[in-house]
């Protein structure tokens, strides 16, 4: 058993793969389509053969709520791991990405939160280095 | 090896991305050897839709009005409410499929019947439109003759070998870039 998708629901699929792949950064992986039926995947270009995060179209009623539901309370829809957030926040703020938390320092991390302009918060953090 | 084993697809043939602006359209061309009245019992009865088309109908698709088509092969059915705008059997036949226009033309010929798909598919798809179409009218032939090999559709189709080669070659042929969709090794 392994883990290799995760998912994210959003409200525009092609919006989606424009934010999630020219400002973030990930790599388009796999895009299908069956009539109304689209399977859209990214991957980390630093892995492209990592774990895929789907971008689902939060075409039912569930989804939907859901997705309100934890944007409203200020709750990440997923959450990217990077090596420096002040220099994700500042190659992503001049493409104007949206932040709604800009780079702040918490326990054992440095976090940034953003818009991804289809129905989500998303989180990007650094690890601190642990000395031993 | 059973028929559906033994199938495997011909070359790119009869199909055609015409653009109008922003607008694609995939017109597929494929001449049957039976008549209209029966390749348009194929084309709007729920029973032989289902033997190889990509959705399910939940009523004939022989009169104007609204009716439900069903993804088929998707995790979860995709159901989408749907229009038939015209059905003039057994010689036109229109609808919208998942925010494209669909529309069939029968024209009866000696031998048989000239019929004709256009699908207002986005060009990012239209390559993939053009291979799944081109094995879902083989599997409508076969199935027409009387030696029906089952529907081969959605993930069934990308795991099949000529599909993929079918999309490369539809691609070339429309002049647009293909992506790989070679399923992954598990």
């Amino acid at each position: 058993m392994k883990i290799k998708i995760t998912k994210a629901y959003v409200n525009d699929q092609e919006k989606a793969l424009r934010f999630y792949t020219d400002v973030l950064g990930f790599v388009k992986k796999a895009d299908f389509s069956q009539g109304p039926f689209r399977w859209l995947t990214v991957a980390s270009a630093e892995e492209p053969d990592g774990i895929e995060l789907q971008l689902a179209l939060n075409d039912n009623p569930a989804a939907a709520t859901y997705q309100q539901a934890m944007f409203d309370q200020g709750q990440p829809a997923a959450m990217f791991y990077v090596d420096d957030v002040q220099r994700e926040y500042d190659r992503m703020k001049p493409m104007g990405a949206e932040f709604t938390m800009p780079p702040t320092k918490v326990t054992g991390s440095t976090i940034a939160m953003l818009n991804d302009t289809c129905g989500n918060l998303i989180q990007i953090v650094t690890l601190d280095r642990w000395q031993s | 090896m059973s028929n559906r084993e033994k199938y495997s697809p011909g070359a790119a043939a009869g199909a055609e991305a015409r653009r109008d602006g922003d607008r694609w359209t995939l017109v597929l061309v494929r001449e049957l050897r039976h008549p209209p009245e029966k390749v348009w019992q194929a084309l709007t009865e729920p029973e032989q839709l289902r033997e190889w088309a990509p959705f399910d109908a939940d009523r004939n698709l022989d009169t104007a009005g609204t009716v439900k088509l069903s993804t088929v092969g998707t995790p979860i059915p995709q159901v989408s409410e749907t229009n038939i705008k015209r059905a003039e059997a057994p010689r036109l036949l229109e609808y919208n499929w998942g925010g494209n226009d669909i529309r069939w033309e029968l024209e009866p010929l000696a031998n048989g019947t000239r019929l004709t798909l256009w699908h207002n598919i986005g060009r990012k798809f239209i390559a993939m439109g053009a291979a799944g179409w081109h094995i879902c009218f083989d599997v409508l032939d076969r199935f027409l003759e009387g030696h029906p090999i089952g529907r081969i559709v959605a993930g069934d189709a990308l795991k099949f070998g000529g599909w993929q080669r079918l999309h490369a070659e539809y691609a070339r042929q429309f002049d647009i870039e293909a992506i790989d969709h070679t399923p992954q090794p598990e």
